[in-house]
Parts: C-alpha cells; sequence; structure tokens
C-alpha cells in the first residue's frame, strides 16, 4: 500500500518534470508577451518530429538528434517570432489568441502534409529499465528528471544573474519604463520566444522514446495539460510552475491508480477551477501581477 | 474610408468568386457521369490515422484491379474520401459533405464504431447505401436491417464473437479467471469489454481492475503499476495498434513484460508492435478478423501484391477495405445497374468468395464472418482456429 503510493509519486514526478519544461517556456513568454502561446504543444511536436527526422532519415545517434530537435525547433521560433510574436507585444488581448492558434493550425497541419498523418514509431533513446531505490524505471525517464533540474536551475541562474535575463524580468514587469530606460523590448521578447519555444523542442525530443509515438496532433494535449500548470503556477512564474507542474503530475498519477484511467485527463481542469476559486491569481503569488 | 470601402469590396468580391467556384464545381461533379462514386469516409488525420491510410490504400488497390480489368458493367470506380479524423462529429460532416457536394453513391466506413453508429442515421435519410468495413461494436447491426436502419451493412464480425472466443481461450487453454481491463475509451472498447462481461460468470472468472483510456494517451505507467499489484492474470486490452507500442514498453518498464499477458484485440499481432516491445508481447492472445499471415490463396495473393506495392505489409483495415470494395463492385455487377436499391437487394442475396470464406448477409445486413484467433509465440503469431457465432439478437 505504501509502497504503492511512493511508486506512483515518483511516476508523477516523471511526467510532471515533462509538464514542467513545457510549461515554464509558456509561462515566460506569457510574463513577457501578455499573451498566452496556444501553439506552444506544436513546438514540443516540432522538436520531435526534428528528431525523428534525424533519426529515421540520416541514422544519426540520439544525442545528435536532440541537438537537431531543439535547433530546428527554435529556427522554426526564429521565424515565427519574427513575423508573428513580435507584433503582438502590446497589442490587445485578443490579438496574442488568434494570431498564436492561427500559428498552432498551420504548424500542425504542415506537419501532417509533408509528413503524413499516421503515427510514426520514434526508435531512438534510452529505454531499457533500471532499478533505483527500489522502483523500474527506464533511462530516459532518469534522464528526463535529470535534464529538468539542470533546466531549471539554469532558468534561475539566467534571470537572476544574466543581463537578458533581467531584461525579461523588467519587461514582464513594466514594458513602458523598459522603453523609457532603453530596454529593447522587441528584442527582448523575440528571444524570449525563441527560448520557451525550444525549451518545449526539448522537451518533446526527451519523452519521445518513452511515448513511442510521434504525430502531427501531438501538441494539442500538450498545451491543454499546460495551460491550468500555468495558471496554477501565477502566469509568468517560474517557480510556481514547476511546483505546479509536480502537483499536476502527482495528483494526475494518483488518479489513475485509485479512480481511474479514464479520469486522469479531468484532473488538471477540476485542480485548475479548485485554485481559481480560492487563489484566482493562482497559487504562488501574494497577489496579482496583471 | 475609402480604403475601407475597397477592403469590403474587395471582400465581397472574393466571396462572390469563392461561391461561384463552389456552385459550378457541384454542377460539374452533378453532370460527370459514367463513373461510379463511392465515397470513403476514414480517419485520415488524428490518433488512428494509420487506420486511415491504410484502408484507402486497400480501397484504391480494389479500384485499381476492377477499373483496369474494364470496370464495373463497363463503369469505372472512382473514389471520393472523407477525413472522420476517428470522431463522429467529423465523420458526420465527412459523410454529409461525400452525399451533398460530391453525389457519391455508396459510402464505405467508418473504421471507428463510435463514427459508423453516428454515420447510420446520415445515410438513412439520404437513402445512400452505407457498407461498413471495419467497425466492430455489435449495436452497429442491431440497429440494422429488420432492426431498423434500411441502408446499412456491415462486411467485419462483431465484437461479441470477439469477447467470447478471446476469453474462451484464456480460460480453457491458459487457465486464466483474474483479469486486469484497459481498453480505449470508446464504443468500440467499451462494448468489447461490456460482451466480455456477460460471458465472465461461463467461465468463472473475474475482473479485478477495469480502466479506459483516451484515444491518444501515452502514460500508462500508473495504471499498470496497479496491474501489476492487483493479481491480475492477464490484461484485456482492446484498443488501438497505436497505443499497443506505448503499452507494451511501459509494460516492460513496470516489470510486467512476460508475466501478464495481453489479450484482446489492438493488433498485437503486426511486425511493428512485437518489434516495438517483444517481451510484452510475447504470449498475447489476439481475436482478428484477419492476419497478413492467414493462409488462403486469396489472402495470400492479397498480401503480395499489397506488399509489391506500397512497400509495407497490409494490415487487418487494407484487408477488409480491399475485400469490400470488391464485394460492392459484385453487388453492382448482380444488380446490373448502379440504382442504390437494387444494389441493396443484390447485397442482400450475395454469395461472395471471400479470402476468408463465403460472405453472405443475415436479415440484420450483417455479414457471417469468422473471427481469427491468434498467439504470439516466439515473436510471431501462430493461428490457434477461426471460430464462427451466431449472433443472438435482442428481441
Amino acid at each position: 500500500m505504501f509502497y504503492t503510493i511512493i511508486e506512483q509519486v515518483v511516476n508523477g514526478i516523471v511526467s510532471g518534470s515533462v509538464y514542467a519544461i513545457v510549461a515554464v517556456g509558456m509561462t515566460m513568454i506569457f510574463g513577457v508577451l501578455r499573451a498566452i502561446n496556444f501553439a506552444h504543444g506544436e513546438y514540443y511536436m516540432l522538436g520531435t518530429f526534428g528528431a525523428w527526422v534525424a533519426i529515421d532519415y540520416f541514422d544519426l545517434p540520439y544525442p545528435v538528434a536532440i541537438v537537431i530537435g531543439v535547433v530546428a525547433t527554435a529556427v522554426i521560433a526564429v521565424v515565427v517570432g519574427n513575423f508573428v510574436m513580435q507584433r503582438i507585444v502590446g497589442a490587445p488581448a485578443e490579438a496574442g489568441v488568434l494570431a498564436t492558434l492561427g500559428v498552432a493550425l498551420i504548424l500542425q497541419n504542415t506537419v501532417i502534409l509533408v509528413f503524413g498523418g499516421g503515427y510514426k514509431f520514434f526508435s531512438g533513446g534510452y529505454i531499457e529499465p533500471v532499478t533505483l531505490f527500489g522502483f523500474t524505471l527506464a533511462e530516459q525517464r532518469i534522464l528526463i528528471i535529470i535534464i529538468g533540474l539542470i533546466v531549471f536551475v539554469g532558468l534561475e541562474l539566467m534571470v537572476t544573474y544574466s543581463r537578458m535575463g533581467k531584461a525579461m524580468r523588467a519587461v514582464s514587469q513594466n514594458i513602458e519604463c523598459c522603453a523609457v530606460v532603453g530596454i529593447d523590448v522587441r528584442h527582448v521578447a523575440l528571444w524570449t520566444f525563441i527560448l520557451g519555444a525550444a525549451l518545449a523542442g526539448l522537451s518533446g525530443v526527451l519523452t519521445a522514446p518513452v511515448n513511442v509515438s510521434v504525430y502531427g496532433g501531438m501538441g494539442e494535449l500538450i498545451t491543454f495539460k499546460t495551460l491550468p500548470i500555468i495558471i496554477m503556477g501565477g502566469l509568468g512564474n517560474v517557480r510556481g510552475t514547476f511546483v505546479a507542474a509536480m502537483i499536476l503530475g502527482i495528483a494526475e498519477s494518483l488518479v489513475a491508480t485509485y479512480v481511474g484511467l479514464q479520469f486522469r485527463d479531468t484532473v488538471g481542469f477540476a485542480t485548475l477551477m479548485l485554485v481559481l476559486m480560492w487563489r484566482p491569481h493562482g497559487l504562488f503569488s501574494a497577489q496579482a501581477r496583471f | 474610408m475609402t480604403i475601407y470601402l475597397s477592403r469590403r469590396g474587395f471582400c465581397v468580391g472574393s466571396a462572390l468568386i469563392g461561391f461561384q467556384a463552389i456552385s459550378s464545381g457541384a454542377f460539374a461533379a452533378r453532370t460527370e457521369d459514367g463513373t461510379i462514386k463511392l465515397g470513403l469516409v476514414a480517419p485520415m488525420s488524428g490518433p488512428n490515422a494509420r487506420y486511415g491510410a491504410f484502408s484507402l490504400r486497400g480501397a484504391q488497390m480494389a479500384t485499381k484491379e476492377i477499373n483496369s480489368a474494364g470496370g464495373v458493367g463497363g463503369r469505372k470506380i472512382n473514389i471520393l474520401t472523407g477525413d472522420s479524423q476517428g470522431t463522429p462529429v467529423e465523420g458526420v460532416s465527412a459523410t454529409r459533405r461525400l452525399i451533398d457536394q460530391d453525389q457519391v453513391d455508396f459510402i464505405i466506413g467508418d473504421v471507428s464504431s463510435s463514427v459508423t453508429l453516428a454515420m447510420q442515421p446520415v445515410v438513412e435519410d439520404a437513402g445512400v447505401l452505407l457498407i461498413n468495413a471495419a467497425s466492430s461494436n455489435p449495436m452497429i447491426t442491431y440497429k440494422a436491417g429488420v432492426g431498423g436502419f434500411k441502408w446499412t451493412f456491415r462486411n467485419y464480425p462483431t465484437d461479441e464473437n470477439r469477447a467470447l472466443i478471446v476469453l474462451q481461450y484464456a480460460a480453457e487453454k491458459k487457465g486464466f479467471t483474474k483479469y486486469a481491463v484497459l481498453s480505449v475509451d470508446t464504443d468500440y472498447g467499451r462494448a468489447a469489454i461490456e460482451f466480455t462481461k456477460k460471458y465472465l460468470p461461463r467461465f468463472k472468472s473475474q475482473i479485478l481492475t477495469e480502466d479506459y483510456y483516451k484515444e491518444g494517451e501515452v502514460d500508462f505507467r500508473s495504471v499498470l503499476s496497479k496491474i501489476r499489484d492487483s493479481g491480475a492474470q492477464a490484461i484485456i486490452m482492446y484498443g488501438n495498434a497505436d497505443s499497443t507500442p506505448i503499452v507494451g514498453r511501459q509494460m516492460i518498464e513496470v516489470g510486467i513484460a512476460g508475466k501478464i499477458p495481453l489479450i484482446g484485440n489492438a493488433e498485437f499481432n503486426t511486425a511493428s508492435s512485437i518489434k516495438a516491445a517483444p517481451k510484452a508481447l510475447e504470449g498475447a492472445i489476439e481475436a482478428a478478423a484477419w492476419i497478413p499471415s492467414y493462409d488462403s490463396e486469396k489472402s495470400r495473393a492479397f498480401v503480395d501484391k499489397f506488399t509489391a506495392e506500397f512497400r509495407e505489409a497490409p494490415n487487418n483495415h487494407a484487408y477488409v477495405h480491399w475485400e469490400t470494395v470488391h464485394l460492392l463492385a459484385k453487388a453492382i455487377e448482380q444488380a446490373q445497374s448502379i440504382d442504390r436499391e437494387k444494389v441493396r437487394t443484390a447485397l442482400s442475396n450475395i454469395h461472395y468468395a471471400s479470402a476468408v470464406g463465403e460472405v453472405t448477409f443475415d436479415d440484420h445486413n450483417q455479414a457471417r464472418l469468422p473471427m481469427i484467433l491468434l498467439e504470439i509465440e516466439n515473436g510471431k503469431p501462430a493461428i490457434k482456429g477461426a471460430y464462427s457465432a451466431e449472433i443472438d439478437y435482442p428481441k
């Protein structure tokens, strides 16, 4: 009984790590652009496809495929960032919603047009199970947790110490003041977007070996899992997002075990509703920031 | 202001041009003659897109064979596709589009039971003949023929038959009595379990855990750990092929591969599923309408030709759609007309030699077809027999 609970918590942490890497990019983009990026799951999908193409078409090893997947996503993010996301800065909220939904449709259907709508088999990665403290996990999942931690520590350091990181925080606090003191808001917005999209791509490449299937519509599910996380975490709040992702991962895992798998996808939105009733600005903000 | 007006003018103008294009297109479709327009509704995108691709290829291959042999009574068959995405909503609008815009004479579709159930009333209203080739939910023909829908036929065995023979084999040959359920949350997955439950008492068996997954689900670890701890001897899975590799891999991860076999139907027998998780699929028991290694001359010829043409072995859906197009062509030939009512009558009385045996339809427009039972042994499907069962329609 106790063992089962612990094991399910571990399962939850594994899926939570994936959610966290995707969600942190989305929440940072929100912080700077004040727009929910509905295309975020599509960058996750693009990363996976980049790696899949590298492995299936060019026979490259998985570590190289990770780099290719992330770089491919970043390149597409540069294009989308320049043509779409930069223009959202300062635009009304509905412009952001429409633009990112449109981008999501275009990216998803382009991939389906090019590669077909069927499931592809992702053959890379480290899927051998290993036993750790009595739990059996695929090596890949351990890799996911480790990279997840590195990403979060790295982001924390970046926003605290680097010039770009400070600029990102400044833009998320007050755009007008940034303009006054000479921060190039559009430049910061572009780089935040590229970083966020690349992180989504990274998490796509990392999860592909355990999820096995690669297909054009795979990003949708991720976008809708991510939405409640970033709202619970407090939009724009990096640490809050991490904790919210873990809460969702663990809650889903426990619901799948004790209630039923068919109810798992309701957990995210049910928790979200509860959170919004009591703390409309998210779990971790003392007050609403926006 | 002038810019605004000219923009509006542009919008109105382009809308008019668009309208004209559509209406002239529809006109062209109506005046076109001589070909038999066959609509194919299948999941061309979405989680079941693989099934759609196979269905289309099977149907296309059959059409090519028929057309190159001179067509049916001199008429060529032309396939028009509709993408159901595996969801009832999209399936119904694809069906409507095929009927209203493309003006098809006959429709074959869909793979998903949920979609087929939703399409039935649509074709009934339009009086267009629907032959289903790949949905196994028993309700589809409970409600067809004397059961109500006069325009629906099904050339595919049902889950009632499937649930019974899987359970029988598992109980009698393997001695299983305790099961865990992990099925897809659709009309197909749920109905198969419902019929399994109907036969559980006969084999003194019980279900210990029951879970249904959403199409596109990728994380089965929690539920598989629960199954491992529940004491189940086998996992009853009625699902889609795309989930099988994921479930298989995660079974290896939680340490139940090789200990708790999968039984039911989710393409356990295809090379790609077995390759993804050989250890998990060893010992899997499956009842399928057809498998590539089925031993009959017609079946072998189909597999060879399909593999040569598409450089990929066919699956069940490719076969059933290939066979169903040929079945329809034979019905049209016997009717000596493309008049829908005459073709329907011809279909009811048909004796068609399929690759798995003679096809005839009962008064519920359900084809009498066997299910093939197989077990994965040493990484390859071994056929354990073909079973037919009389369907006991509710009065």
